[in-house]
């Protein structure tokens, strides 16, 4: 089943608009191949009706609600000396409760073959009779659905990024290119997806292209991280640095930091500009510190959350908003939507120091410890009672093979990764709780099985 | 700009002020004439940073140890972030074209426009 929200505005007092064409996209969106949609009006004085779209029938439509329910008869709801709790903008409208007893604020819809079932001359409308007003309604699709129905979005991004890669210089491109296709789990763009259905103005060319110039970012900024870091390999995979040399590495990342800075300015949308602008400027500050406090190796845990929030969790964030904004949703959800992003950027990284333990990620066990990344599960394995002087002082002295494979082996005997996966999944349920705040069109269940999925992993 | 102003946005990077960021600064003042007053300190110091930016990394030469490579990279999101709170739209792109411009001729070994001329023209578009 999917849940959503149809948004639109209405301009004239009484007004028949014709949302037949936006339901047959949600149903082809959706992948709902047979099955349900069924539409509720979430206003009193807003109906449903499904008849033919002929200019003089709906003004004979409009004519016959207009006598059965005068707007200017009298009606005792329009007596405010009445009634108690009386908002102070309450509208004179018992004319337009009433037209709407006339008709349903329910309508149930057939999908066959993954197409709207209607007849030849019907049209679905919304009958506004009290406007113009901002109005939504919702909508529930049921029955059986197309394999991968989120398949158009996610191809829609890998297309994006193809086209965006395919006009650049090659000397740059061909290093981006197989970065990106070497994998990544393409959280953030799918971040931009989700919350850019939620405002009023979901277009889904411009969010793929929002959602692959954020990838684009993110690249750019690990193309420069893994020069810092003398990182040699990623997603199984030499880095830039290590196959084509760091002058090459700082000419990658920064065509592509500014590759995607300009495609965002090119949104035209200057609230997004600003939410990812603050973002890119957090994750390099962050990547000064992070670097500065690899003098006190392992770290604190107030030092490792100062640089995860912004090397990692600005990002998330940021797309988190950026899409709402993009939509124009309002400023609560959005609002919302960051501080979701943040809790998931920290628990995701979190989740990320953890895997550095696993063996069974497929990645070389301890590659944090040589490299002396900032990570929760050595700072907690330091401050162990138990095997916390041994980590500190082999963490002080040179790491060489059997130091990693040590202080591996004591991180994983003590409580420590336990610890970093409880807090992991504790700040998970915070970023739900922040979604329980606003209202989000029917897509809360798919975000919060997004962050639980990105804690509960081992790659 | 006020000095309140500068001193903010130039958080973390007081250090390259006296070592030529102030000079370019003032130089590119010069450039801005057409711009609203207001305007003009922020398109100056933009402009300044980018090119402070791409020298520190050592962007078209030997690249740089990574600790100026990461204060270049926090020159250019600065000066990326100054260009959203203040700047139109086609001097933000124009911009990200001169970075573009800089970094895609590096990667080609082929020699760049001056960063200079780049920036001069940015801040010319609309």
């Amino acid at each position: 089943m999917i849940a959503h929200r149809l948004r639109f505005e209405s301009t004239h007092p009484t007004q028949f608009i014709d949302l037949t064409d936006r339901i047959r996209d949600e149903v082809r969106r959706s992948g709902l191949t047979a099955g349900r949609i069924h539409l509720q009006s979430l206003h009193t004085t807003l109906g449903l009706a499904v008849n033919e779209n002929e200019p003089l029938l709906l003004r004979d439509f409009a004519g016959l609600l207009e006598r059965l329910a005068p707007g200017d008869g009298t009606y005792e709801h329009d007596d405010f000396t009445r009634r108690i709790d009386v908002a102070s903008d309450e509208p004179v409208n018992g004319h337009a409760h009433c037209r709407q007893l006339l008709l349903t604020g329910f309508a149930t819809l057939l999908v066959e073959d993954g197409e709207l079932v209607l007849g030849r001359w019907q049209s679905v409308f919304a009958v506004e009779l009290d406007g113009p007003r901002q109005r939504q309604l919702a909508f529930q699709l049921d029955g059986d659905f197309a394999k991968r129905p989120a398949a158009h979005r996610d191809d829609l991004v890998e297309l994006e990024l193809t086209r965006l890669l395919m006009v650049d210089p090659e000397p740059v491109a061909a290093p981006m290119r197989r970065l990106m296709e070497a994998g990544g789990k393409r959280l953030r763009p799918r971040l931009v997806q989700l919350t850019a259905q939620l405002g009023p103005q979901y277009e889904p060319l411009r969010t793929a292209g929002l959602a692959a110039a954020v990838e684009i970012l993110h690249n750019a900024t690990l193309v420069h991280d893994d020069y810092v870091d003398e990182s040699t390999h990623r997603r199984g995979r030499p880095t830039v640095a290590a196959a084509e040399g760091p002058e090459r590495a700082i000419a990658v990342g920064d065509y592509y930091f500014a590759k995607a800075t300009r495609l965002i300015a090119e949104t035209g949308n200057n609230d997004v500009t600003q939410t990812i602008a603050a973002a890119l400027e957090a994750i390099c500050e962050s990547q000064i510190d992070d670097v500065a406090l690899r003098g006190a190796f392992p770290g604190d845990h107030d030092s490792y959350l100062r640089v995860v929030r912004g090397k990692t969790a600005a990002l998330f964030a940021a797309a988190c908003a950026s899409g709402a904004q993009l939509s124009k949703a309002g400023p609560e959800v959005v609002d919302a939507l960051w501080r979701y992003g943040d809790l998931l950027g920290v628990a995701f990284q979190m989740a990320d120091d953890m895997v550095d333990f696993s063996p069974s990620s497929g990645k070389p066990v301890g590659l944090d410890i040589r490299q002396r990344v900032l990570s929760l599960p050595l700072i907690y394995a330091a401050e162990d009672r138990e095997v916390g002087p041994e980590v500190r002082r082999l963490l002080a002295g040179a790491l060489g093979d059997d130091e990693v494979a040590r202080v591996a082996q004591l991180v994983a005997s003590s409580p420590a990764l336990q610890r970093v996966g409880d807090e992991a999944r504790g700040l998970v349920e915070e970023a739900v709780r922040e979604l329980e705040k606003v209202e989000l069109n029917g897509l809360r269940p798919t975000l919060i099985g997004l962050a639980r999925a990105a804690v509960d992993r081992d790659s | 700009m006020s000095a309140m102003v500068i001193e903010r946005e130039l958080d973390r990077l007081e250090g390259l002020w006296s070592e030529g960021l102030a000079e370019l600064y003032r130089s590119y003042l010069e450039e801005v004439g057409r711009h609203e007053p207001e305007l003009q300190p922020r398109l100056a110091l933009a402009a300044a940073l980018v090119e402070v930016g791409v020298r520190l990394q050592g962007l078209g030469a030997a690249a740089a140890p990574p600790a100026a490579l990461l204060m270049g990279d926090l020159c250019l999101a600065r000066s990326s972030r100054i260009l959203t709170d203040s700047a139109s739209q086609p001097i933000q792109v124009a911009f990200a074209r001169a970075v573009e411009e800089l970094a895609g001729a590096a990667a080609s070994s082929t020699e760049a426009p001056a960063v200079r001329q780049l920036l001069i023209r940015a801040l010319a578009a609309h």
